[in-house]
């Protein structure tokens, strides 16, 4: 049970990652490589502004979705616009320059990190004391950092959800994902929602970044895993679907953490790539995904 | 088409005379030793080059590769007494042999499956290495023994590593001339109208990875003899953006781009490093650049310009 709900804890954070992942590729039909860096920038944005102002960490949380926010759109504005700006002439080309281009941001704003804070970890403070314990029932024991930033990271996946679902922005969005041309023709300005996506990603990704913070402490390649995690969690929930990448990331929390307690703690992480492969060999369209076309 | 050729030939060859007669000049042991890397860099961005600049399939983790090849002969050579020679010689089977059996599983699908897989894979065996402590060391990293002995014999090593490159770069020329080349840049340049003509798409997608693989697994076996270290480290992400970094800079899907950016690059971040500077943060910019703005690179930019006068003006 205990090791359930720390695998339905990660899993939360997992979603709010793999959910933007997931929109960006629903829209553009591109992987972001620098997702990592995006979480990363969240942490760090979270540790130092929480260490220099005295006030409740829950109001950082403010800052950082700032940051994300405007991250997500200058990134998508400097970098992604060649995608569909030449939208006919580029065919066979954007698969390379999305990938090449975010990789090397990836690496840009890693080592960016590196050179102006150092190789050093930055923890921030917990949202309530990180010593503190709380009992639930008499099964699990847990700090209550760990518990409160779950209920922060559930809510905020709630409402994403539900905006994407429900909202008119939402509607726009999954125009957009099922058929660029086609919204355009209807009047969607498509340039503005890659534009939104890109925020809501870079917001996201930056909120799991800042509560899993006081946990993994902010260094300058600590979103190198989780973004790895989030790249096998769209590829197991089906690439560009939004209810796939939240399935799969609590699918892939919750085996995790029973695969760290079962079999092996030091090898914990590979189990996301073992995953990746059997899902690749066996359903390559992931959970909820379609069909990817076979050449 | 054949005069191009012929301009890539020539402008290659000479790139390599140049470099066979660069210790000439180079004399200090640090600096011969920081060619040497630069040629191992290069080796692993050839074959990088293979597939993201011919076939158009994108892997981020040549250095994951160069790190197998590295690690299955220091391996053999320090448990087994393997000959260092025989030890490269698995390096080169294991990493096709994982090339192939990763191709198989992610290139029958399109879109960036490969990506996905490899930087997943990438990080996975680099965890795997340093927690696997009772058999390798872990980061400490295990001693194996050079390939030539003692120390102060940079030339050996130097002229080991250029003729491996001229072989491959020989091997990768007549390769791309030849049908098979053709399959290749078919499927970079629209992978539908390649499989209308009757090009068996998945399995020249998965030669070419698995080829790739190889060459940098041979990149991996050689290091680790000439370096006589094998480390989890050379096997970071970082590793790999270097790779590719030099594939870019000096010029993708062109002969000599990957050596003269390897040559380049690795040089100058070493000197770069003197001024308490992250060369990643610059190499990763100029990645991001030249890729928006200079497709063409270094090496494609020189070829163009020497095509335009000879044959233009």
């Amino acid at each position: 049970m205990d090791i359930f709900i720390t695998g339905i804890i990660m899993g939360t954070f997992y979603a709010l990652l793999a959910l933007g992942l997931s929109l960006i590729f629903g829209i553009l039909k591109v992987v972001n490589f620098a997702h990592g860096e995006f979480f990363m920038i969240g942490a760090y944005a979270y540790a130092l502004i929480a260490l220099r102002l005295e006030v409740s960490p829950f109001f950082v949380l403010l800052p950082v979705i700032v940051i994300g926010m405007l991250l997500g759109v200058v990134i998508e504005r400097l970098l992604m616009r060649p995608l569909y700006q030449k939208y006919t002439e580029w065919g066979a080309m954007r698969d390379e320059y999305a990938i090449i281009v975010t990789f090397g941001l990836s690496l840009f704003l890693m080592n960016l990190a590196n050179q102006i804070f150092g190789p050093y970890a930055i923890s921030g403070p917990g949202l309530r004391p990180l010593r503190e314990r709380v009992i639930l029932g008499d099964i699990v024991t847990m700090s209550s950092h760990r518990i409160i930033a779950f209920g922060v990271g559930a809510l905020i996946l709630i409402i994403a959800y539900l905006l994407v679902r429900y909202s008119p922005w939402g509607k726009v969005i999954q125009a957009v994902s099922q058929n660029r041309f086609g919204a355009s023709i209807a009047g969607i300005n498509s340039v503005r929602v890659s534009s939104i996506v890109f925020g809501i990603s870079g917001v996201l990704a930056g909120l799991s970044g800042a509560l899993l913070c006081p946990i993994f402490s902010a260094e300058p390649f600590v979103g190198a895993l989780p973004a790895v995690k989030s790249f096998v969690i769209v590829v197991l929930g089906g690439m560009g679907s939004v209810p796939g990448s939240i399935v799969g990331a609590y699918l892939l929390g919750v085996l995790e953490q029973f695969g760290a307690v079962y079999i092996s703690y030091t090898y914990r992480d590979t189990f996301g790539f073992l995953i990746l492969i059997i899902v690749l060999l066996l359903r390559p369209q992931g959970i909820f995904g379609e069909k990817a076309r076979e050449v | 088409m054949e005069e191009r050729r012929a301009l890539d030939l020539i402008l290659s060859s000479i790139i390599l005379a140049v470099v066979a007669i660069l210790p000439m000049f180079v004399t200090s042991p640090y600096w011969r030793g920081v060619l040497i890397v630069a040629l191992y860099y290069s080796l692993a961005a050839m074959g990088w080059n293979l597939l993201g600049g011919y076939t158009g399939q994108f892997s981020v983790a040549p250095a994951a590769f160069c790190l197998i090849g590295m690690y299955t002969s220091a391996l053999l050579v320090y448990y087994w007494n393997w000959a260092p020679h025989l030890g490269i010689l698995m390096a080169i089977v294991s990493t096709a042999a994982i090339g192939l059996f990763l191709g198989w599983i992610c290139l029958r699908l399109r879109g960036p499956y490969l990506a996905l897989t490899t930087i997943a894979f990438s990080e996975i065996i680099r965890g795997v290495i340093r927690f696997s402590y009772d058999i390798t060391r872990g980061d400490l990293g295990l001693s194996v023994p050079k390939l030539y002995g003692g120390g102060g014999r940079h030339l050996a090593y130097y002229y080991t590593f250029l003729v491996v490159v001229v072989l491959v770069q020989i091997l990768l020329y007549l390769l791309i001339k030849s049908k098979i080349g053709l399959f290749l840049q078919s499927i970079r340049d629209d992978d539908v109208a390649a499989r209308g003509r009757g090009v068996n798409v998945v399995w020249w997608k998965t030669f070419a990875f698995a080829l790739s693989s190889l060459i940098c697994g041979l990149a991996g076996g050689l290091y680790v003899h000439f370096i006589g270290l094998a480390s989890p480290e050379m096997g970071l992400i970082m590793q790999s953006g270097l790779i590719i970094g030099m594939t870019v800079i000096g010029g993708m899907g062109t002969l000599a781009g990957p050596l003269v950016g390897g040559l380049i690059l690795q040089p100058l971040s070493e000197y770069v490093r003197e001024f308490g500077v992250q060369h990643m943060v610059i190499f990763a910019f100029l990645i991001i650049i030249v890729v928006r703005f200079w497709r063409a690179g270094l090496y494609g930019s020189l070829k163009n310009g020497l095509e335009r006068v000879l044959y233009h003006g």
